[in-house]
């Protein structure tokens, strides 16, 4: 009787699962074994596909293209990174704060921008900031200043893509920070008052230490986000100027879809795979998974 | 002399953060008068805020081009995605939960959902579409749907949920006699509702949202969703930009309005499920 009923609860089981894991198989875990088979083949998408050993990755480690792609993606991150996480977390601090009056309309507003997709969000900015009549460079203009040609410096786009992709994150993940703040108990607010600690000091020894598991969940979150940005920047420059902002998932999407070099492009992605995990796990190890020491 | 310096208190975290919400919306706002403007006024000086003379010709436009047909394609995919999505992962995320006495690898098929996270779905898109394409679903909205519905965050928040509640609700509707399907359809999916309010909402911006493989998967004119067609007035002599203003504008109402008016379940849903750290 128990088997009995131990059998028809694995049966269960599986019959339960059974959608996500086929949809999960076809759709992911097939890809994911098609790129590392992809990966020896001269496949174009279409009719070739011969094996042809490790050469996809003999060009790899030799294509100077790759390791530019891939140190502006790195520095497009580095340079953005620390906007990312300080931004909501001192938005998230303020309309947190008992004295804010208009605190959850604040918050809406904030979020706002959060529900659009990366190409208006890359759209609106570009907007604000086209070389001629956009806003920003009216306003340079309007003060005295020369306007700035926006799209055709390459740091300048660079600048833009990553003011776009702070302005759209931000209220997410102040929402995150928020969950932290309020998770913080209430105590040990009192007992550091009691103690007659500055609103400073509480600050940075209880409100910046017991923060380090959200605060390492944003980084690692707003880490692999801008590695993989794409979207975004066809809102704004395409990549461009030149190759300036073609970022590495852009770098392999060109070559598989527009080169039709499946084969190169899948041998790539297992690259750029490996190299994603290695900087989360470092990031990991670094900051002990968000835990105190 | 108290009273005052309480009001400030009060006054200057309430003003910056005036200042900080109207920053962060102003360039929604920005956007959305400039679309009423008339193309002569979108391109010269001097800028003003409202447009001169109001104008809706660039939606005229923008609709003329087709765009609820756009439209209702991104609603298709919206809402069956999300129906699909909110299925699938109630029944996976509650079998994770349930039967983890029963069936001794639980973890380990858990384990293999959480590789959808770990590893960037755009690193894997260029296999996608040739799996897509050998399906048959090439150009054909089922294949946007189909790959994208099993989310690990909709999973993952549904076990979550249902490793909350106590296994003996289950004996218990056992003992009387229903059936595990019965079970999880009339005990168990109703204990569930919070979860699937926040990824309902969620699963439908993302949906709405689609980019990448919608791109690349939809060939044909009339097939496209509302970011495409966004993206087809951007060319190759530039950006069509008193249409592309109006069709941002019109695909951002349907998702601000939605949620303005489910705010609750997004904000309360993010910092209670799971995301909590």
């Amino acid at each position: 009787m128990k088997t009995h009923h131990a059998k028809r609860h694995v049966v269960a089981f599986w019959l339960f699962i059974a959608p996500c894991l086929i949809l999960f198989s076809v759709f992911f875990l097939l890809p994911l074994i098609l790129s590392v088979g992809f990966s020896f083949t001269n496949y174009d998408g279409w009719k070739t596909m011969d094996f042809i050993g490790l050469s996809n990755y003999g060009e790899l480690i030799k294509d100077i293209k790759f390791y530019q792609a891939l140190g502006r993606t790195f520095g497009y991150t580095l340079f953005s990174l620390p906007f990312k996480v300080i931004v909501p977390l001192l938005i998230a601090l303020l309309l947190c704060s008992k004295r804010v009056a208009i605190k959850s309309l604040g918050r809406t507003m904030v979020y706002i921008p959060s529900l659009l997709s990366s190409l208006v969000v890359g759209i609106t900015i570009n907007w604000m900031f086209s070389a001629e009549y956009g806003l920003v460079n009216y306003i340079i203009q309007s003060s005295g200043g020369t306007p700035l040609e926006w799209a055709l410096n390459p740091r300048l786009a660079t600048f833009v893509i990553s003011f776009a992709s702070n302005w759209a994150s931000t209220g997410f993940y102040m929402v995150i920070f928020i969950g932290g703040i309020n998770n913080i108990p209430a105590d040990l607010y009192e007992a550091a008052s009691i103690d007659g600690s500055s609103g400073l000091q509480t600050f940075f020894h209880i409100t910046i230490p017991m923060l380090a598991p959200t605060t390492f969940l944003v980084t690692l979150l707003s880490t692999v986000n801008l590695l993989k940005e794409y979207a975004l920047v066809q809102g704004i420059t395409q990549g461009g100027p030149g190759l300036n902002t073609t970022f590495i998932i852009q770098f392999i999407f060109d070559k598989g879809f527009n080169q039709m070099q499946y084969g190169y492009a899948s041998a790539i992605s297992l690259l750029v795979m490996i190299i994603f995990a290695l900087i989360a796990y470092f990031q990991f190890k670094l900051s002990n998974g968000g835990e105190q020491k | 002399m108290k009273r005052s310096s309480q009001l400030s208190k009060v006054f200057w975290p309430s003003f910056w953060t005036f200042v900080v919400a109207a920053a962060m919306v102003f360039p929604i706002v920005w956007l959305v008068f400039s679309s009423f403007k008339q193309t002569g006024e979108l391109f010269s000086y001097p800028l003003r805020m409202f447009p001169t003379e109001w104008t809706a010709s660039h939606y005229a436009k923008v609709i003329n081009d087709g765009f609820f047909g756009y439209v209702f394609n991104s609603l298709f995919l919206a809402v069956v995605g999300t129906l699909i999505t909110l299925v699938i992962s109630s029944m996976c995320g509650y079998a994770l939960a349930i039967y983890r006495f029963d069936v001794s690898y639980t973890n380990l098929i858990f384990g293999i959902f959480l590789l959808g996270t770990l590893i960037p779905g755009e690193t894997l898109t260029v296999p996608q579409v040739a799996v897509i394409s050998e399906l048959g679903l090439y150009n054909n909205i089922w294949g946007v749907i189909l790959p994208v519905v099993t989310t690990t965050t909709g999973i993952f928040m549904f076990r979550q949920q249902y490793l909350s509640i106590p296994l003996s609700f289950v004996e218990a509707a056992r003992i009387d006699g229903s059936n595990e399907a019965q079970t999880f359809f009339h005990v168990m999916l109703p204990l569930g509702t919070s979860s699937t309010v926040t990824l309902a909402i969620f699963s439908f911006m993302w949906r709405w949202n689609d980019y990448i493989l919608p791109l690349l998967v939809l060939s044909e004119q009339r097939k496209y969703t509302i970011q495409i067609a966004i993206k087809n007035y951007i060319g190759f002599n530039g950006v069509d930009w008193s249409s592309i203003l109006a069709a941002s504008v019109m695909s951002m109402v349907p998702i601000i309005i939605l949620f303005i008016i489910l705010q609750r379940h997004i904000i309360g849903g993010l910092s209670a499920s799971g995301i909590k750290g």
